[in-house]
């Protein structure tokens, strides 16, 4: 059930396409999270976010944008929301500039505010020095760059990012976190569909994760790690490990709370943990106290990854 | 519905539709078909032009593109309109903006329209200007206003209907190919109409021949312009097209049926159905 401050919410809303359906989907989105909106190809994220943008009607149930339906109420429910659509394919025949003054304009911006706002969010996201280049004429990474500065023009509330780090180099991705960080610090509210599970466990304050139309699992990462994984692994590090005689370690390590099995790894030690326990600190005071010279410790894979693959093929994972 | 955000789509849709070199090409051959006549018939000092005529050979110019070109130009601007956003995925980015479905509509239908407008004063101007140039000054210009305004209310007929079959199919190939197909079918059938009911004398071959789209479109600015000039005139307008409507009343009530009618199907389908993504 939606809060009332919801900015965004899903009543058992429904897109029946006739020979697929997605839905019902159910789930709201508070004031100032960072959302991950998690699903494989065609499970249905694309089709909620445009019924939320009120692109598309939903066959059944309700959707609320800002408190509003977005189709029956389409100019107030989008006053505050900015949108970038996956693999963005803007006007080519306009020049960055000139899409952001588009943009302004559909928004209602006055001349002041366009002109205060554009060279600024042309500086963020690095299109600064191609402002004058046809659309046409740039890589597919400095479209994306424009497509989420479009979304940013007038000072939204909520931006809703479809794949927005596709295509992005690693110093434009670290830019965006800290643009996107900003933004929620300012009292925004994102909500990011994204493949790239690495980039929504760095960023994302809570995950929706869609399959076959249906919503498997909102709350919060953790929580969806400690829901769908039956246990998890630390790799602990220890140099030299072949010549350090770890069988005490090995025993003290097996009778801390929460750890299933202690088993040798090449480069140290595999403890294998319950989902709920984090005895990381305590396994690294061991390691020390055995005379061991601890180089590494941490989970052995991402968790996030793991937990994501299990609930889509339904089960938890071993 | 807000006026500046109409506006705004309005001058987006004609920086749109002019960035197309299709649509450039065409208004070139209408500039082409504007001023050759002129230069072709100063040339050949054909006898067909006598003195009393060279005073209204600005008919010339302004009524020879009226049947053809002037109406496959605003057919090119008008199907593209809506299925090119849709192919080209622009469509939903405008419209995950505050703006109403409406707005965006009647934006993008008024300035293609617009564009279309502008071609047909831009092809009076040069017929103007090259029937002067090369025959000396020329006579009743002052009914150049009201041919042109049935000009661009007839170019309504085909713009319209272009840009509906453009939303409903919502792939511009397709909507080319479909406008084209009534348009040149409607002018064929026409014109075998017209030879049927002048070898029989069958009145419902000419009856029929009034409800093609082409039919009011191509007699409209005719039949305003004809009885304002002498008889003698009358073979310059000849080289354009002979009018088949009975009168200007039912040509304009014809033309407005026929674009309501489909600014209608195209308003009504687009603001119910879903933004489609993207298309290819």
């Amino acid at each position: 059930m939606a809060t009332p401050e919801a900015v965004i919410s899903f009543e058992q809303a429904v897109k029946d396409y006739g020979p697929k359906e997605i839905g019902p989907v159910t789930f709201s989105v508070g004031p100032g999270e960072i959302v991950g909106f998690l699903g494989p190809n065609g499970s249905g994220k694309s089709t909620t976010i445009r019924m939320l943008l009120g692109l598309i009607k939903p066959t059944s149930g309700t959707v609320r944008l800002m408190q509003r339906d977005p189709l029956a109420d389409h100019v107030r429910a989008l006053e505050r929301v900015g949108y970038s659509p996956e693999l963005p394919n803007l006007q080519s025949f306009l020049t960055p500039r000139e899409l952001l003054q588009l943009t302004a304009k559909e928004l209602g911006l006055g001349r002041k505010e366009t002109d205060d706002q554009l060279p600024v969010l042309l500086e963020d996201v690095g299109l600064i020095q191609y402002q004058e280049y046809k659309i046409a004429k740039l890589s597919k990474g400095m479209v994306q760059r424009l497509s989420v500065a479009q979304a940013m023009m007038g000072s939204p509330k909520v931006l809703i990012l479809d794949e927005p780090m596709i295509g992005i180099d690693p110093a434009g991705v670290v830019k965006f976190r800290s643009l996107f960080r900003d933004f929620v610090r300012d009292g925004g509210t994102i909500v990011m569909s994204s493949h790239i599970l690495s980039e929504v466990e760095a960023l994302c304050t809570s995950l929706v994760v869609i399959h076959s139309g249906r919503i498997l699992f909102r709350g919060g990462i953790q929580a969806f790690i400690r829901e769908r994984l039956g246990s998890r692994s630390i790799l602990v590090e220890i140099a030299d490990s072949s010549a350090f005689e770890g069988g005490a370690l090995v025993g003290r390590i097996s009778s801390l709370a929460g750890v299933k099995r202690v088993s040798p790894a090449p480069a140290g030690l595999l403890v294998e943990i319950a989902p709920d326990s984090d005895p990381r600190a305590e396994i690294s005071r061991l390691v020390v106290e055995t005379g061991g010279n601890l180089v590494g410790l941490g989970y052995s894979r991402s968790e996030l990854d793991e937990a994501y693959i299990s609930a889509i093929r339904g089960t938890p994972a071993q | 519905m807000r006026a500046s955000r109409v506006l705004t789509f309005a001058r987006y849709e004609i920086r749109r539709a002019v960035a197309r070199k299709k649509v450039l090409a065409l208004v070139a051959l209408t500039v082409l078909i504007s001023i050759a006549p002129y230069y072709a018939l100063y040339a050949t000092h054909t006898s067909l032009i006598t003195p009393p005529l060279r005073p209204y050979l600005w008919i010339l110019g302004v009524f020879l593109p009226q049947a053809f070109f002037l109406q496959f130009t605003a057919l090119l601007i008008a199907a593209g309109s809506m299925s090119e956003e849709y192919e080209q995925g622009t469509a939903e980015v405008l419209l995950s903006k505050p703006v109403s479905r409406q707005e965006y509509f009647f934006g993008k239908y008024l300035g293609g329209y617009a564009l279309v407008v502008g071609i047909v004063v831009l092809d009076v101007v040069l017929s103007i200007s090259s029937a002067t140039f090369v025959f000396g000054p020329q006579q009743q210009l002052g009914i150049e206003p009201m041919i042109l305004l049935a000009q661009v209310f007839a170019a309504l007929v085909f713009y319209s209907f272009a840009f509906m079959v453009g939303e409903l199919m919502r792939r511009s190939s397709l909507s080319y190919i479909l406008s084209a197909s009534v348009f040149f079918t409607s002018e064929v059938v026409g014109v075998f109409l017209n030879i049927l009911y002048t070898l029989t004398g069958t009145n419902i071959y000419k009856v029929a021949n009034y409800y093609l789209p082409t039919s009011p479109v191509d007699s409209l600015p005719l039949l305003l312009a004809e009885p304002k000039f002498p008889s003698s005139v009358q073979l310059v307008f000849r080289f354009a097209a002979t009018p088949v409507e009975p009168s200007i009343g039912i040509s304009a009530l014809l033309i407005a049926v026929y674009f309501i009618s489909a600014v209608l199907i195209a308003l009504t389908y687009f603001s119910r159905m879903d933004v489609a993504k993207r298309v290819t």
